[in-house]
């Protein structure tokens, strides 16, 4: 089952062509990797699919489970079940963590049809996720991010990602700022969630994480193109030889579909 | 002009009626010459007058109020209570309801009463907290006023329960106007908490003229907490002003919610070592709301401290002041003060003047303040709608989150709540209106 279609993508941002044609289909169950030297279009390909303000889409489109992805609000995608873990996960003073969580599962479970959970029924959920992220229940009590250390952050981001339950995980540079053990919980958190049913998008620009969490796909991205796709083969040459190469690739031949 | 001089209603005519509350007391009496006398020579202040610049009374002085109520008011407390169990003293268009009040069973040291029935305990506190010479409505509150609580804890005496005043203007009199003054005088070694509301149904335009002096001896604590939530085309003005002996402690939260223009003066004399005042503020206006709050501490003694911090969110074309000044004098060594106002626009036609002021007069202080205005972080709004929440509750969660640390400081957990819900129920939508 196809989860994710992007087809000829074009993206700008303040009239500066960002993303240029981009082609890149994942199918249910997948993990994706799409790899590409700082100025690539990594990030903006993420907004794009999130929902971000401030981005002009002139060209392509995307289907996501058959919906056209582009016309729908960011909190309509979420609850359709798109998670994107952000790479500088924001601090909010004054909104706790369980407050976020709470509001965010009941949006989540509300466009599904669902009642929203009790009290108890939701402290039990969360705790057994705060399980596989290896998380404090202090942190339930905090201010979103506030005060937390870069780890901390994107554990809690793994945290909400386990919770809701997302069926295309879009993860923006998630080894960024992680220690050597953080990355380890991180990735056990993430690797506990593949199944079947759920496909990832990471975007990173160190192959790194992909150590960790093991990708069916790797995917250069290279001036707002996907310059090469491989497997995770790809990843290890890229460690080795740099991104040096990619800009005197030829032009890419397009994505089978 | 110094002066407002377009003043529709005849105040003064008014205080010659008023004969009742000072037949059997002197001192009543000539104060209430003094504040005609004062008030027919300086009136209200106009824009020139500094303190204030950026609140005109212009509107206020074309308004025709009412001093007779045509019928008798009637209000539904139970929704204005913000704790359940208090002693309580409910104010209906100017009078005391008694039936709705609770001050028949008071614990010893502690007296709840109308202030039209203590004239002469509390004619003793009368105007010590307050100048008439000042810019503003101490003259004419003086010469009008004619009810209010008056509060006294003797010594040693620590109150079980909150103390709330429940003052409401029912709507039955259009464009009635209350003159209110209250008198909390607290003991050595007392405490108590005070909480005053001012509301009215949505169509009650009125004005409240309130002033409340405060009186704390040694070691006295006073938790004191005042919500106005009263109708938007009300007028509010208001003073609180404390002056505080050694060791006292006065935590004062001032919460704006209604009112076509409020202004509160805010004053804290600190006049003993180790004296300390906790100045809380949260103002959220919308539509053509006007909301002025002016404070001063004064700093008289060494080794005093002071912590303020007033939080606004304005929305639609609502416009707030704050004026905060904190005057540490030449004696007050070791004074620790801070200051802070915040404030979060959610539409382009709202506006804030914001001004904290320090003047210091000693050399050994430690002393900080500041202020700020922000719009909604848009990183933060992205963020809660990435995961569900749509953009109205987004951004009113953001307003909420903005405004929460005000209300956190509420040790009382039941009013804590309750204001919380208070709070919620009035959050501006957020959306930005261009």
């Amino acid at each position: 089952m196809k989860m994710l279609e992007i087809k000829n993508l074009h993206a700008s941002i303040e009239g500066k062509e960002i993303l240029r044609g981009i082609n890149l289909t994942v199918n249910a169950g997948e993990v994706h990797a799409i790899m590409g030297p700082n100025g690539a279009g990594k990030s903006t390909l993420s907004n794009v699919l999130t929902g971000r303000e401030g981005y002009e889409i002139t060209q392509g489109e995307v289907i996501y489970k058959g919906q056209n992805l582009l016309e729908l609000e960011p909190e309509e995608r979420a609850r359709r079940g798109v998670f994107l873990a952000f790479q500088y996960p924001v601090e909010i003073p004054g909104v706790s963590n369980i407050y976020l969580l709470k509001a965010a599962l009941n949006a989540i479970r509300k466009h599904q049809g669902l009642e929203e959970l009790d009290a108890i029924d939701f402290l039990t959920l969360v705790r057994s996720k705060m399980a596989l992220v290896k998380m404090d229940e202090q942190f339930l009590h905090r201010s979103v991010n506030e005060g937390f250390s870069g780890g901390e952050k994107k554990r809690n981001e793994i945290l909400q990602m386990a919770l809701l339950e997302p069926q295309l995980a879009i993860m923006d540079e998630t080894d960024s700022g992680l220690d050597i053990d953080a990355l380890k919980t991180v990735s056990e958190g993430v690797n506990a969630l593949r199944s079947p049913e759920r496909s990832f998008v990471m975007i990173t620009h160190y192959q790194r994480l992909l150590d960790y969490i093991v990708p069916d796909f790797v995917h250069v991205l290279s001036e707002g193109r996907i310059v090469k796709s491989g497997d995770k083969e790809l990843a290890k040459e890229l460690e080795k030889s740099g991104y040096s190469w990619v800009h005197d690739a030829p032009e890419p031949e397009g994505q089978p579909a | 002009m110094k002066v407002l001089t377009d003043i529709h209603t005849d105040f003064s005519a008014v205080a010659n009626s008023r004969d009742i509350m000072v037949a059997d007391n002197a001192r009543w009496k000539t104060l209430r010459e003094q504040a005609q006398h004062q008030f027919a020579r300086m009136g209200l202040p106009g824009r020139k007058e500094e303190d204030w610049k950026y609140t005109s009374l212009w509107q206020f002085g074309q308004e025709q109020f009412v001093h007779q109520v045509s019928q008798p008011g009637y209000a539904d407390i139970h929704e204005l209570k913000l704790v359940e169990d208090a002693y309580r003293l409910v104010i209906v268009d100017g009078r005391v309801d008694l039936t709705a009040s609770s001050i028949d069973r008071l614990p010893d040291g502690l007296t709840v009463t109308p202030l039209s029935q203590s004239i002469e305990r509390a004619s003793e506190f009368l105007n010590q907290q307050i100048s008439m010479e000042k810019p503003g409505f101490n003259a004419m509150n003086t010469m009008l006023m004619n009810e209010g609580v008056f509060i006294e804890v003797t010594e040693n005496t620590k109150i079980d329960k909150p103390i709330e005043l429940i003052v409401v203007n029912s709507g039955h009199t259009q464009y009635y106007a209350m003159h209110l003054r209250h008198v909390i005088v607290l003991g050595k070694d007392s405490q108590a908490t005070f909480i005053e509301t001012y509301a009215g149904n949505d169509k009650a335009n009125g004005l409240t003229d309130v002033v409340t002096e405060i009186s704390l001896a040694e070691n006295a604590e006073l938790f004191h907490y005042k919500l106005q939530r009263e109708s938007l085309g009300h007028y509010h003005v208001a003073t609180m002003a404390a002056s505080q002996a050694t060791d006292s402690k006065w935590h004062n939260t001032n919460i704006s919610l209604g009112a076509k223009l409020a202004r509160n003066d805010v004053h804290s004399q600190l006049l003993g070592e180790q004296s300390h005042v906790t100045m809380n503020g949260l103002y959220l206006v919308t539509g053509e709301q006007h909301v002025d709050n002016h404070t001063r501490i004064d700093h008289s003694v060494p080794n005093t401290t002071s912590e303020e911090v007033y939080k606004g969110v304005l929305d639609e074309q609502s416009h707030a002041v704050f004026n905060g000044k904190v005057i540490v004098h030449k004696d007050a060594q070791k004074t620790d003060a801070n200051q802070s106002n915040r404030n979060l626009l959610l539409s382009r036609g709202c506006e804030i003047d914001t001004k904290p002021e320090m003047e210091i007069y000693a050399d050994d202080v430690k002393c900080g303040h500041g202020s700020a205005v922000g719009q909604i972080n848009e990183d933060q709004l992205f963020f809660l709608r990435s995961r569900g929440l749509d953009e109205v509750s987004a951004r009113s969660l953001l307003t909420f989150a903005f405004a929460v640390d005000v209300i956190e400081r509420i040790t009382n957990q039941e009013l804590k709540q309750s204001i919380t819900q208070v709070i919620e129920k009035r959050l501006p939508k957020g959306v930005v209106h261009e």
